[in-house]
């Protein structure tokens, strides 16, 4: 493997963490990382040396959901309940499962934008900055999506509406 | 100059370590004097702690690189591209070249059904090796084509191609030039015409690891 194949494979896990929290459903989420490791692989003549190769991984993936998204909108497409596809494949325990699934079912509640700062920031552990960079808006952008989304997820977690 | 009052904007940035220094403290002042601030701002950090903690278990799990030969193969079909295969004059003269350094034969190909009959040691490598195994002939695919038979895309120091199991050889059904002849980068399935006469081809899905090895041990049959 060379430098940029070892970078990926560093990254893919966590890719796929940001994955379940975009998506909120561990199959759509197993097959966006797959389709953004193949597309990072594809576009690696792209990535520039020096600049930051988890924040260019993590944009990959975020873009390629957003154009699924769009494509499923389009199409009219029902998507299939996540409650099924939960029991397959997700790892940890049954209980350690289930709690994911209650803050998945949570951020459901929350418009795109918000939920993907709330999942960089708070599951993915990035800074501001970085998380602005991935979404490619200006920190304040990014701060106040943040503060709405946790202030929203808050309120539902809070046993509130 | 008066300080602008405590938000929760400030308490969010506080909690997740985004303040400068001299900024941090002051917050950190308000807090400690403020049961609401307090409570506003114990609850942020006990979410994005709830929130880590569950989602963390999905980083600590390794995942694949997706091989190169997948990564070109989504790509073609994704593109609906169903380019034939090179014609056979073409895919015969490179043959040509493989067959002259070893077996040092006059230059042309017989006018034969299995004129596109593989060299014995590639051959013996498509029988014998399996997807991702290093060496001077590298297999970077398996699947079984339309007409149900075996064929396998590999790369070997001249030649990238893909051959498919006929009676007891294997039969050349693409053939290419390797990119970068015997360099150690050239990423085998990189090539996209290669990815499109598989697209052609295949029936169904490539083959499993398990799958492959099945197959194998049935003398691709």
């Amino acid at each position: 493997m060379d430098a940029f194949e070892t970078a990926l494979v560093r990254v893919l896990p966590r890719l796929r963490r940001f994955a379940h929290g975009l998506t909120r459903d561990p199959a759509d989420a197993d097959d966006l990382t797959q389709r953004a490791a193949e597309r990072a692989l594809k576009a690696r003549a792209q990535w520039q040396a020096g600049t930051n190769f988890d924040a260019w991984a993590y944009r990959i993936l975020r873009n390629l959901w957003i154009d699924t998204t769009r494509h499923r909108q389009r199409r009219d497409k029902v998507i299939a309940p996540a409650e099924q596809a939960e029991n397959v494949g997700a790892p940890g325990d049954a209980e350690a499962a289930a709690e994911r699934l209650f803050l998945m079912r949570a951020m459901d509640r929350l418009p795109d934008e918000q939920r993907e700062a709330v999942a960089l920031v708070m599951i993915e552990g990035l800074s501001y900055a970085e998380a602005a960079q991935v979404l490619e808006v200006p920190e304040g952008t990014l701060t106040s999506r943040l503060v709405r989304g946790r202030q929203a997820l808050a309120k539902l977690l809070s046993g509130g509406e | 100059m008066m300080a602008e009052p405590i938000d929760e904007t400030m308490v969010i940035a506080w909690v997740d370590g985004e303040l400068a220094p001299a900024e941090a403290a002051r917050v950190e002042q308000a807090v400690a004097a403020d049961p609401v601030l307090r409570d506003l701002a114990e609850a942020h950090r006990a979410m994005r702690a709830r929130f880590a903690a569950a989602f963390r278990p999905i980083a600590d799990e390794p995942v694949a690189l997706p091989s190169a030969e997948v990564v070109s193969f989504a790509e073609a079909r994704a593109k609906r591209m169903r380019r034939l295969w090179v014609p056979g004059a073409i895919a015969a003269s490179l043959v040509v070249g493989l067959f002259v350094g070893e077996m040092e034969r006059p230059t042309g190909m017989r006018d034969r059904a299995d004129a596109l009959a593989l060299a014995p040691p590639l051959a013996h490598a498509l029988d014998t090796q399996l997807s991702g195994t290093a060496g001077p002939v590298r297999v970077a695919l398996s699947f079984r084509a339309q007409d149900g038979a075996y064929c396998r895309s590999f790369s070997a120091t001249h030649l990238d191609g893909v051959a498919c199991r006929t009676g007891d050889g294997w039969a050349l059904r693409y053939a290419a030039p390797t990119a970068v002849p015997g360099g150690d980068y050239a990423q085998a399935g990189s090539d996209p015409a290669r990815a499109s006469a598989i697209a052609a081809m295949i029936a169904g899905e490539p083959l499993d690891a398990a799958g492959e090895r099945a197959a194998r041990d049935r003398g691709w049959r």
